[in-house]
């Protein structure tokens, strides 16, 4: 067991280190010179110059890279002199174009795409398990058929299609709902629920739908397995049977792209908050994708890429504890 | 010049959207939202699109950080409120008076008033107004307004007051005398010290990144928390003595500026005006909203700003064919204004321009070199001239433009209207963040780009007419002079008006030049776009304006409500 | 972020990938079998039908832009009223006979002609991408599977690098970085780049197990080389996997593609396309909701019909193999 979490753990790393490196070459490359952005409107090259050496970007690549990533450990400082900048750790870099440390932009936002994500989790695990429930219950009748009609649609909706459309008759039309604002729970409950519905439903429905297809084809298939029969066969009450046998084996895959999706989501949903202007990381990343701004980028890439390989080892752990038929020794 | 800031995406944006003030000249009168006066208290909110560029006043300078920055800094001089008779013109802030300069208008000289104080309590002086001022210097802070070290005396080597001290064309004598050295004279240095970078900071502080989260005011207004890219909320600043401000009124108790919202969100949540929405005001209104503002209720709800901004097509005379003259003259014949008049927003958005001072700038002549029937282009004319120089073929041109959608929707409406004269026009699609950089840079920039150009302050064109035109001022980078015209004629102009102390003759000179220039047409003018603003039911005292909207002389007409 | 194709990620998992268990070889179906079966499926019948008209109007788009009247990129002042921001004149967002689909506000441009147009763009880049990916998913996937060891590890690798990666992110940080020259090559290159590990990652699984068969075995004993192996013996053996995942994969590039382009980083303007008329329709649609309706519902049955029609052939898949 300590053995396979060191190799995941250091799986994880590797990953990470990629990603940090891949990122930083393509910006790297691709951005503009910060010192330019800097500088401002009356700019001189000089000018330029003395701001690129003041916060080394006249460095050799692989040093900026080594500033990077020890930074994101032990923090560092932009500049010299009387305009220095201090960055604690972990210093996800400075951005430029707003003056503010990368780390406190995505700190000050991450409750938000928190609070969506979370919502949306639940709402699509929750509809998307019960739905896949009663389609394997109902199996080949009318409402295994309806509900799989809606998640076809749920499936091929896009996202920012919907989010308008519901926008535009539950807000605009009919008034029930208030454009979406990022209320805090604590000031208005009932406030924050009617601001986080849409968004919540918008992001949950198109994972509902795979989730629906999922469990359903998961139930069936255990349901059909040899030890359940024999269960059955034993005598055990069906709703034993369901649970200990069909339902908790059929959930299992559900898990993993469970952890997956939601770590995914953590990072911001970048689409469904741009459209309904809530101020959560992904619409930090769609903003400052806008203005170019280069480190904020990054570091929001970086954010979603290790939220995602931590999901995913998450997983793998919990996996081991759910799956009777998986041992993490015979794991390939 | 607030077109052009490197930080320009998030700048302009912000100007588009905070808009402003004052109807130049007062296109309306009654000035509130429900036409009542407005009384002391309350919160006025803002909802806007983007962040404001920065708190410090010596990084920021656009239209819409500017209006903010009067609720919470003060400067020696500052524009006149926004209901004024002629809210173009400068009038003394912190300053007893405007400044008196000396015979060879080489030195001005400054009075302070009595009882200035900053937020924290401490007074305001010579020494902190030179303090403040001499930040503009520093290479990394001092990235606002240009005009302090285009005018007053430095030595090349004076990097601001934390690397060189004390700055030495300031002098403060004593506590309330303030001199200024200049380089050159400088007819309108009231003006440069009405700029939001020449405001009074206690001595030594705002080094770094002192002042990017935090400030220290001295206005009626200061900070009480700020979310970047979130909230901005303002409380009243307790030190501020209304005794010694004749501009700002400050009514309401509080402001909270709203930002992230997308612009169509932003008009719905104030024709809907639910809550604290009847407290709130915004920049222009959409294009799309118009059609939803005919009803009474609203309309009476609605003001307007005429334009202070140009927007104009440049044609870079360093590139055949605009080298000749006849081309660029049968593009001006040529351009359908109207349909560019339709894809700015239409009539109630954008009137048809044909000089390069907007009519609401103090100096501008009307005229139409180039006339058309209802704006549409005369293609007859075009082609005529086209043939004289043996292009009545046509040619192509590629036109630099900004991937946004209003600028975008420009571009196709003249690439549609020159087709006419076979002239193809091929769009180059500039990132946001890059283009005025791009545009700005000769190396880089191609045959033609859209953009547009605001004066730096409203009271003269001597911003106007000689960024666009100066040939001196054709530089590697930040360029302004786009159609690169340099025009022995026209620079000799610019010298001598410039030199002018009777600043009203001057402005009749440059309404005139502003003729001679477009007799070259180096460039094309489109469009002026207007502004149609639409404050909650319960603003008053609201005058908006496209240049910079004065928001210290606003306030609620119920506090009780929202 | 949200919408790379989780479906495909989702097979992956349901295929007993991460379970641990090789997936069962799925020798091909009957190719007559299968299209008998899907022509008695009426809903998948009007799916590809759907899919068929976008097809046939995206190849003759330049002759019913003739019949119609208005090309893609032509003004109408005629057909908007400039003293309502540009509104379009009329019922329905200015539909009539003039204006099939009624115009933009604004400019007044003909929506008929930009839904037209528009259709190249989707079906052209979905379906380069669609390519590309399966070229790639397919030969790094059989490489991987059939060699194993330390090949194996450096692909498999890289697939978890680029499945970790927040591709949507990434994408719109690349493409708006990048120049604007060719557009519609990055946004195909783009798109595979990210897209080829989920379907490698499946033909991995059933290469390795196929690789254990008897057939494979016989082949190697015969002196044949691991190239013909993979190509002769095994390839065939995954036509109806690569089939099924492809035609799933096609709707989530279809998606991909407009929400690039809603989100300002698809193809250049003034090129048609549907994310990007989606996008402009944004501020217009409380007065004019015909505007964001149209591109909206072209978008959203193109996507559902791909979606559909990759789920019946799936089914079909599956029961031609129970039947083999």
């Amino acid at each position: 067991m300590s053995r396979f979490l060191l190799n995941r753990l250091l799986g994880m790393v590797v990953v990470l280190f990629g990603v940090c490196l891949f990122t930083f070459v393509i910006f790297f490359v691709l951005s503009p010179d910060p010192a330019v952005q800097i500088c401002g409107k009356n700019c001189t090259p000089e000018a330029i110059d003395q701001i690129r050496e003041n916060l080394g970007l006249d460095q050799p690549f692989w040093t900026q890279f080594w500033t990077f990533i020890s930074g994101l450990f032990v923090g560092r400082t932009y500049g010299t002199g009387p305009n220095a900048i201090d960055c604690a750790a972990p210093c996800l870099g400075y951005s430029f174009q707003t003056s503010q440390p990368v780390t406190d932009m995505i700190m000050q936002r991450l409750p938000v795409s928190a609070t969506i994500a979370i919502g949306a989790a639940l709402l699509w695990l929750l509809s998307g398990v019960a739905g896949g429930l009663i389609s394997a219950v109902r199996e080949g009748r009318f409402a295994d058929r309806f509900i799989a009609g809606l998640t076809l649609t749920g499936m091929s909706i896009p996202n920012y299609v919907l989010a308008l459309s519901l926008q535009f008759v539950l807000v605009v039309t009919l008034g029930w709902l208030p454009f979406p604002q990022a209320v805090s729970f604590g000031n208005d409950p009932l406030q924050w629920f009617l601001n986080f519905l849409m968004p919540w439903i918008v992001l949950a429905i198109g994972a509902a739908a795979v989730y629906t297809r999922l469990t359903r084809a998961n139930v069936i298939e255990s349901l059909q397995e040899n030890y359940v029969r024999t269960a059955r066969a034993k005598g055990l009450s069906p709703g034993l049977v369901w649970r200990r046998h069909a339902l908790r084996p059929a959930l299992t895959p559900i898990v993993t792209i469970f952890g997956m999706d939601f770590a995914n989501l953590l990072g911001g949903a970048l689409i469904t908050e741009t459209v309904f202007g809530l101020n959560g990381v992904g619409k930090l990343a769609a903003d400052s994708i806008t203005k170019n701004d280069q480190p904020v980028i990054m570091a929001v890439t970086l954010l979603a890429a290790f939220l995602v390989v931590v999901g995913a080892m998450v997983v793998d752990l919990l996996y081991t504890a759910i799956d009777p038929r998986v041992r993490v020794g015979s794991a390939k | 010049m607030n077109k052009r800031s490197t930080r320009a995406p998030a700048a302009i944006m912000a100007a588009a959207l905070l808009l402003t003030g004052c109807s130049g000249g007062g296109a309306d009168d009654s000035g509130g939202g429900g036409g009542g006066d407005p009384v002391e208290g309350g919160t006025v909110h803002m909802l806007q699109n983007a962040d404001f560029s920065y708190l410090d006043p010596a990084r920021g300078f656009d239209g819409g950080v500017n209006a903010f920055y009067r609720l919470i800094y003060r400067g020696l001089t500052t524009q006149a409120a926004g209901d004024a008779e002629d809210p173009n013109a400068i009038v003394p802030d912190l300053a007893e008076s405007l400044g008196t300069a000396s015979e060879d208008g080489l030195t001005w000289t400054y009075t302070l008033k009595d009882g200035l104080k900053f937020d924290n309590g401490d007074p305001i002086t010579s020494a902190e107004v030179e303090f403040g001022i001499s930040r503009a210097w520093d290479p990394e802070i001092g990235i606002g307004s240009p005009w302090l070290k285009k005018t007053i005396a430095a030595p090349e080597d004076y990097l601001g007051p934390y690397r060189s001290g004390d700055h030495p064309g300031i002098d403060a004598p004593d506590e309330h005398t303030i001199v200024f050295h200049l380089i050159e004279p400088f007819p309108e240095f009231d003006n440069v010290l009405a700029q939001p970078n020449a405001v009074p900071f206690p001595v030594g502080s705002g080094a770094g990144d002192e002042f990017i989260n935090d400030i220290i005011a001295s206005g009626p207004y200061t900070l009480e928390s700020y979310t970047p890219g979130s909230l901005i909320e303002l409380v009243r600043n307790e030190h501020w003595d209304p005794e010694t401000d004749d501009v700002r009124r400050a009514y309401p108790d509080a402001w909270e500026f709203e930002i992230g919202l997308e612009g169509a969100t932003i008009d719905e949540r104030l024709m809907a005006g639910q809550g604290s929405d009847v407290n709130a005001i915004s920049g222009v209104i959409q294009a799309a909203t118009l059609a939803r503002v005919q009803t009474p209720e609203l309309q009476e709800r609605l003001k307007t700003s005429p334009a202070y901004c140009t927007t104009y097509m440049s044609m870079n005379m360093t590139k055949a064919p605009f080298d000749q003259l006849e081309v660029r003259q049968a593009i001006n014949w040529a351009i359908d204004r109207k349909s560019v008049q339709t894809a700015s927003g239409g009539t109630q958005l954008a009137d048809p321009a044909t000089t390069i001072i907007p009519e609401a700038v103090t100096g501008h002549q009307d005229f139409d070199l180039y006339p058309s029937e209802d704006y549409g282009g005369d293609t007859d004319k075009a082609l005529e001239l086209l043939a004289q120089v043996g292009l009545e073929d046509g040619f192509s041109f590629v036109l630099d433009i900004r991937s946004q959608p209003k600028m975008q929707a420009q571009a196709e409406a003249i690439q549609q209207a020159l087709k006419e004269i076979n002239v193809e026009v091929e769009l180059n699609v500039i990132d946001t963040s890059t283009y005025y950089e791009t545009i700005g840079t000769p190396s880089q920039q191609h045959d033609a780009a859209i953009t547009g150009w605001c004066p730096d302050w409203a009271s003269s064109a001597s911003t106007m007419v000689p960024p666009l035109v100066d040939g001196r001022n054709i530089t590697d980078k930040g360029n302004t002079n786009l159609a690169q015209i340099d025009d022995e004629t026209i620079n000799a102009r610019i010298d001598e008006i410039s030199a002018m102390t009777d600043l009203e003759a001057a402005n009749a000179e440059w309404g005139e030049l502003d003729e001679e220039v477009m007799a070259l047409a180096p460039i094309a003018p489109l469009v002026w776009e207007k502004g149609i603003f639409l404050p909650g039911e319960n603003i008053a005292g609201y005058h908006p304006s496209t240049s910079m909207t004065d928001l210290t002389i606003i306030g609620l007409e119920d506090p009780s409500l929202g | 972020m949200t919408f790379t194709s989780t479906d495909l990620e989702v097979e992956g998992a349901a295929g007993g990938e991460t379970v641990g268990e090789p997936a069962p070889a799925s020798p091909p179906a009957q190719g007559r079998h299968l299209v008998h079966a899907f022509l008695r499926d009426r809903v998948a019948v009007a799916c590809g039908v759907y899919i068929l008209l976008v097809v046939l109007m995206a190849l003759a788009a330049p002759l019913l832009v003739k019949i119609s009247g208005y090309g893609p990129l032509e003004f109408d002042q005629s057909a908007v009223d400039p003293n309502l921001g540009g509104l379009p004149i009329g019922w329905g967002g200015g539909m009539g006979a003039e204006h099939w689909f009624g115009v933009e506000p604004g400019n007044g441009r003909d929506i008929f002609a930009r839904i037209v147009y528009g259709a190249r763009v989707s079906m052209t880049i979905a379906l380069a991408a669609t390519v590309l990916t399966s070229v790639l998913g397919v030969v790094f996937g059989l490489i991987a599977g059939y060699f194993g060891g330390r090949v194996d590890m450096v692909v498999s690798r890289v697939m978890e690098f680029l499945m970790a990666f927040p591709a949507l992110i990434f994408m719109i940080a690349v493409l708006s970085a990048l120049p604007a020259d060719n557009r519609q090559f990055l946004l195909v290159v783009v798109i595979s780049f990210f897209g080829w590990p989920y379907l490698a990652r499946i033909v991995r699984g059933q290469t390795m197990s196929l690789k254990e068969r008897e057939f494979v075995e016989s082949a190697r004993a015969s002196g044949a080389s691991s190239l013909q192996i993979i190509f002769k013996e095994i390839l065939p053996n995954l036509a109806s996997t690569i089939i099924v995942m492809t035609t799933l994969a096609v709707p989530g590039y279809v998606g991909t593609e407009a929400g690039l382009s809603f989100l300002g980083v698809g193809v250049v303007p003034p090129t048609p396309s549907w994310g990007q008329m989606i996008a402009s329709s944004v501020p217009w649609y409380a007065v004019d909701p015909a505007y964001f309706l149209i591109p909206g519902a072209f978008l959203f049955m193109l996507v559902l019909s791909f979606t559909v029609l990759g789920d019946r052939v799936k089914k079909i898949a599956e029961s031609g193999e129970g039947r083999a």
